[in-house]
């Protein structure tokens, strides 16, 4: 054997955070190294908005934590559940409508309505989902990406809700720090919510529906109850984005049913890393302001995007999120064989 | 005509073979035994270039990273780095663990993609020769590959692996799942091809004894090392490997 056959070694650097059930923190450390990335990210995102130049930007970060509550939502239920969702918008418009119509005929304070209307836009998105639910694959996708169209044509062909003109005068929030940071704490509860419920029971048949779901329910277990289950968390999460928006906007319609809340999330998801509930955040905080910065370029924005993305799926399928996870848990050495 | 020399395959950390060097000569049947992760699939990925291909896409998405180190050579050039259809071009072809036969086409069709490579009086004499050879699956031409008995579909991966004109087939565990008729079909016709055709066989398996009596040299893996090579003869000589791989005792099974 000669001697000049090596190769690449990868070693887990760091501690084992949890065995089982003991937590081994032996030193500062440790503990920075545990905690470092997560209090980066919380804290990056809670001064951001004291950090970005004038209004213009703050409400882009606003625009982006909708975006990422979207991404969140189909992250879990494309990586965990297995249902490619291209259903973004009709979250969003359902969510949206709801807390519109509880603000103006009603008169629900805003803060109260958006969460009524996550509750009630989920169940009602479960609902008219639950027949597609033993779709797979390209199928739940196509019938995620009609039902936006459809309702937005209903409304439309209708003229119920606003018709055309949509509805006004929705109530704003009390003012615009409480805007501000209502979404960006909306985004942080649901993206470690969301990181603590993969890893419980409930998270795992979630993931074992992915894989098989005919041993899942060989092992007594029902999917389509686990499935609902997991559509109505995403699809609330997507309503209460839909409801936020919708009194960012001061203003509800038919665009809220735009193709746009359901393409972002994904571009999101595939450039920041799926599965990782972080990397789709990330993504939209990348994405969002750069096709801000893009605006100049009109139409051609949509090209720049489309050429990054692709990029991303050729040549970094994992992501960002996974590759930094990598290279932030492993270290890499030449040994000889 | 083919030889591996100082086969190491690294699975990230995890060593799945561990300098096996094994050779297969013109016309002969080699038999590698070895139980569940001894590496013969890896063996076999790594011979028929396969592993080129797991080790890239695994590359492209981030995942485990293959080390393949070693030298393979099939008639007197080096194929280490060879991707495997250029692999299967000079006539490595490899039959697959658990068939992966085309679930949606039909027998006829599956034998045909098989036969991409041959030339149409190639592919016809070869279909010809492969109905002779199972008249099993002649009677199923019509039917979807998917609902074929696992039997069926064995012989439907052989015949689609000589289909492609091998001059060296890599046969992976045929047996796995078949009752002990089926496996003495596919024994017998296993030395039927060699000995009409020529072609060098390489066969791997769990569970030596169906396959021993057609085998002409043996090697033993375990846990990714060659620790046992030799003539039929003296591997029936050898109480352990009696013991081990051929049932005698009764911890010898199928695990």
């Amino acid at each position: 054997m000669s001697d000049e056959q090596r190769r690449k070694e990868r070693l887990d650097r760091g501690i084992k955070i949890r065995s089982d059930s003991l937590y081994a923190i032996m030193s500062w450390r440790e503990l920075a190294y545990l905690t470092a990335p997560r209090f980066l990210l919380i804290a990056g995102i809670l001064l951001l908005p004291l950090l970005v130049p004038g209004m213009y930007w703050q409400r882009v970060v606003s625009v982006v934590c909708i975006y990422a509550l979207l991404a969140l939502s189909f992250d879990l239920m494309a990586h965990y559940v297995g249902l490619v969702s291209l259903g973004g918008a009709f979250f969003i418009g359902t969510g949206g409508y709801i807390s519109a119509m509880l603000n103006t005929s009603l008169g629900v304070p805003p803060l109260l309505a958006i969460f009524i209307a996550a509750l009630l836009g989920g169940v009602i998105c479960t609902v008219l989902l639950l027949p597609c639910l033993p779709l797979r694959g390209v199928y739940f996708a196509i019938v995620t990406l009609m039902y936006p169209l459809f309702l937005a044509r209903v409304i439309e062909a209708l003229d119920i809700f606003g018709g055309t003109d949509g509805i006004m005068g929705v109530e704003s929030f009390p003012n615009r720090w409480v805007e501000q940071y209502f979404v960006i704490a909306m985004v942080l509860l649901f993206l470690f919510g969301l990181r603590r419920l993969v890893n419980t029971d409930l998270g795992l048949v979630l993931r074992a529906v992915m894989d098989n779901d005919q041993a899942v329910k060989a092992s007594g277990m029902s999917v389509a109850l686990f499935k609902g289950l997991a559509v109505f968390i995403a699809s609330g999460i997507g309503c209460l984005a839909g409801a936020c928006i919708v009194h960012i906007y001061m203003w509800s319609g038919i665009s809220l049913f735009a193709l746009d809340f359901s393409i972002l999330p994904i571009a999101a998801t595939v450039i920041g890393g799926g599965g990782t509930l972080v990397g789709p955040v990330i993504g939209c905080f990348i994405l969002v302001p750069v096709s801000e910065l893009l605006r100049e370029f009109g139409t051609l924005r949509i090209v720049c995007y489309s050429i990054i993305l692709m990029a991303f799926v050729v040549f970094r399928s994992e992501g960002i999120m996974n590759y930094g996870r990598r290279k932030y848990h492993q270290f890499e050495r030449w040994v000889k064989v | 005509m083919l030889e591996a020399t100082d086969l190491m395959v690294f699975y990230e950390n995890m060593l799945a073979l561990n300098n096996v060097s094994i050779r297969c000569d013109e016309s002969r049947i080699v038999g590698v035994f070895g139980a569940n992760s001894a590496g013969k699939s890896t063996l076999m990925y790594t011979l028929s270039g396969i592993m080129e291909d797991i080790r890239k896409k695994e590359e492209m998405s981030g995942g485990e990273r293959i080390t393949v180190l070693g030298r393979i050579e099939y008639m007197g050039k080096e194929i280490t780095r060879l991707k495997p259809s250029k692999r299967a071009r000079l006539g490595i072809v490899l039959c697959p663990e658990r068939r992966r036969i085309f679930n949606e086409s039909s027998v006829l069709e599956n034998l045909r993609i098989g036969g991409y490579l041959a030339s149409p009086k190639q592919a016809k004499e070869t279909l010809d020769y492969v109905f002779q050879l199972f008249p099993a699956i002649e009677k199923l031409k019509k039917r979807v590959g998917g609902f074929l008995s696992g039997g069926e579909q064995q012989m439907l991966a052989v015949g689609r692996a000589l289909m492609a004109q091998p001059k060296l087939l890599l046969l992976d565990e045929p047996l796995m799942g078949l009752s002990p008729l089926i496996q003495a079909i596919l024994v017998r016709s296993t030395r039927e091809i060699r000995n009409q055709t020529g072609i060098s066989i390489i066969v791997t398996e769990q569970y030596a004894r169906p396959v021993i009596p057609i085998v002409d040299y043996a090697f033993i893996l375990e846990n990714g090392t060659a620790v046992l090579e030799g003539t039929k003869q003296e591997m029936l000589g050898n109480p352990d490997v009696r013991s081990a791989y051929f049932g005698v005792e009764e911890e010898g099974g199928k695990s």
